[in-house]
């Protein structure tokens, strides 16, 4: 197999935070290469999409890339409108996310390059564009496979999984972990003994399937935005408190996590010290788990 | 010699791949006067969809393959399907997700975890008075 490797754009949610405090985990949003040999996926072009294609420039071993979106919230798209190798028309470029075929997903990606928005649209793109059709089979990608499963986020929003040489990368940027559980427990009083019962099974039987997705990953890439403060005041905003998304990973027998989607207001050292605490639960829980802040550079070996 | 009129009961579908949730339909479902039917995948549901119009369709978002709102889009263009009576029932309390079920006419939009009395109102809402189709 040839040299695989996961590297990150841009790891910040919802908004990009280019402030001093914040530049040791990294300001850009959500975008974050796989690459294996001359292939090269991109998953979501967020801030951190820029900064990539610049660098894109200087080499001439790849011409051509696959992008996947997870969703077209503002965080996750809004480095495609300055993407430069969507100008140039060596460039082959693909596209593919949520929606029920290639012009929806097209639809979805043109419509933020559009007066009054943005002065330049699509249709100046120099780069052969294709936009892909959903298949349920899921896309191959050179040596690379891509399954995908909608999440738990507001609208319709895909997680990925990415098969490459015996290896597996996970990549799920938005996901509220286990919001019916936590519902149960909030609403206990509205439930009769039985039907806390079956509404138990339903959250475990839903849980599990999210567990499905991601179980024996070598590699997730997870929302981790919140702390268990910040979830009490945003749950049901559709983003992971870590203590969740550190717990999920080890009940799915994933081999190393990286926390990601970091909250705009968290700086460096908010960031490290819910690092600090994920490390303490998979001690507690005397888990194998290896937890790493995904930062703005950081180059992963497959 | 006559043959006894059989009454026809309203169709109830239920599509939602967690088999606890369709059991949970099941059984509310079974104490009614109606003919419950539960599919595991929107792709399941449509060979009957495809020649009958249900009194009602409970439906799941999150399910493997097609999601629910993706899968109530197709519906709604189809002829027979652009009125049938959708409630939508997840776990996902999003706005945005509540902005486009409405969009699509849906007759509610209930969250799991949900009570039995809110499945059950559901139906009767439909059925009390309803025409019925074979």
């Amino acid at each position: 197999m040839s040299r695989a490797t996961v590297r990150f754009w841009g790891v910040r949610g919802s908004h990009a935070a280019p402030h001093a405090t914040h530049l040791g985990v990294g300001g850009n949003t959500s975008c974050v290469e796989v690459r294996a040999g001359d292939h090269l996926i991109v998953c979501d072009g967020g801030t951190g999409l820029i900064p990539l294609g610049n660098e894109l420039l200087a080499q001439r071993e790849i011409r051509e890339l696959l992008v996947l979106f997870t969703h077209y919230h503002w965080d996750h798209i809004c480095g495609l409108p300055f993407f430069v190798p969507a100008f140039l028309p060596q460039w082959q470029l693909k596209f593919f996310g949520p929606g029920q075929t290639a012009s929806e997903i097209e639809r979805h990606l043109s419509n933020q390059m559009k007066a009054p928005y943005f002065p330049v649209e699509t249709g100046n793109w120099m780069a052969a564009i294709e936009y892909l059709e959903p298949s349920t089979a899921g896309l191959w990608y050179g040596p690379m496979h891509v399954s995908y499963q909608s999440v738990h986020h507001p609208g319709v929003t895909y997680g990925y999984r990415i098969a490459v040489g015996g290896k597996t990368v996970v990549y799920v940027s938005d996901n509220e972990v286990d919001f019916m559980h936590a519902a149960i427990e909030q609403r206990a009083d509205e439930f009769s003994a039985d039907e806390r019962e079956q509404m138990t099974a339903i959250a475990e039987e839903e849980r599990d399937a999210d567990l499905n997705f991601i179980r024996g990953a070598d590699i997730l890439i997870h929302d981790a935005q919140y702390t268990p403060e910040d979830y009490t005041k945003k749950r049901g905003w559709g983003h992971s408190c870590y203590v969740d998304t550190v717990n999920y990973a080890i009940d799915a027998g994933v081999k190393a996590l990286y926390l990601f989607h970091h909250d705009p207001a968290h700086d460096d050292g908010k960031v490290a010290e819910m690092h600090q605490h994920c490390l303490e639960i998979i001690r507690n829980r005397g888990a194998q788990l290896l937890c790493t802040i995904a930062r703005e550079g950081l180059v992963v070996e497959l | 010699m006559k043959r006894a009129m059989t009454p026809v009961r309203p169709l109830i579908v239920s599509i939602d791949d967690a088999s606890s949730s369709r059991l949970f339909f099941d059984r509310i479902a079974a104490s009614m006067d109606v003919e419950p039917v539960a599919f595991p995948s929107a792709a399941a549901a449509m060979p009957l969809l495809s020649e009958r119009k249900p009194a009602l369709i409970f439906l799941d978002i999150i399910m493997p393959g097609k999601d629910g709102l993706t899968f109530l889009q197709e519906l709604r263009a189809m002829p027979m399907h652009h009125d049938t009576a959708v409630v939508i029932v997840t776990s996902k309390d999003y706005a945005q997700d509540r902005a486009t079920a409405k969009s699509l006419g849906v007759m509610d939009y209930l969250i799991k975890p949900l009570t039995t009395q809110t499945l059950r109102e559901a139906i009767v809402k439909v059925t009390v008075g309803a025409p019925v189709t074979p």
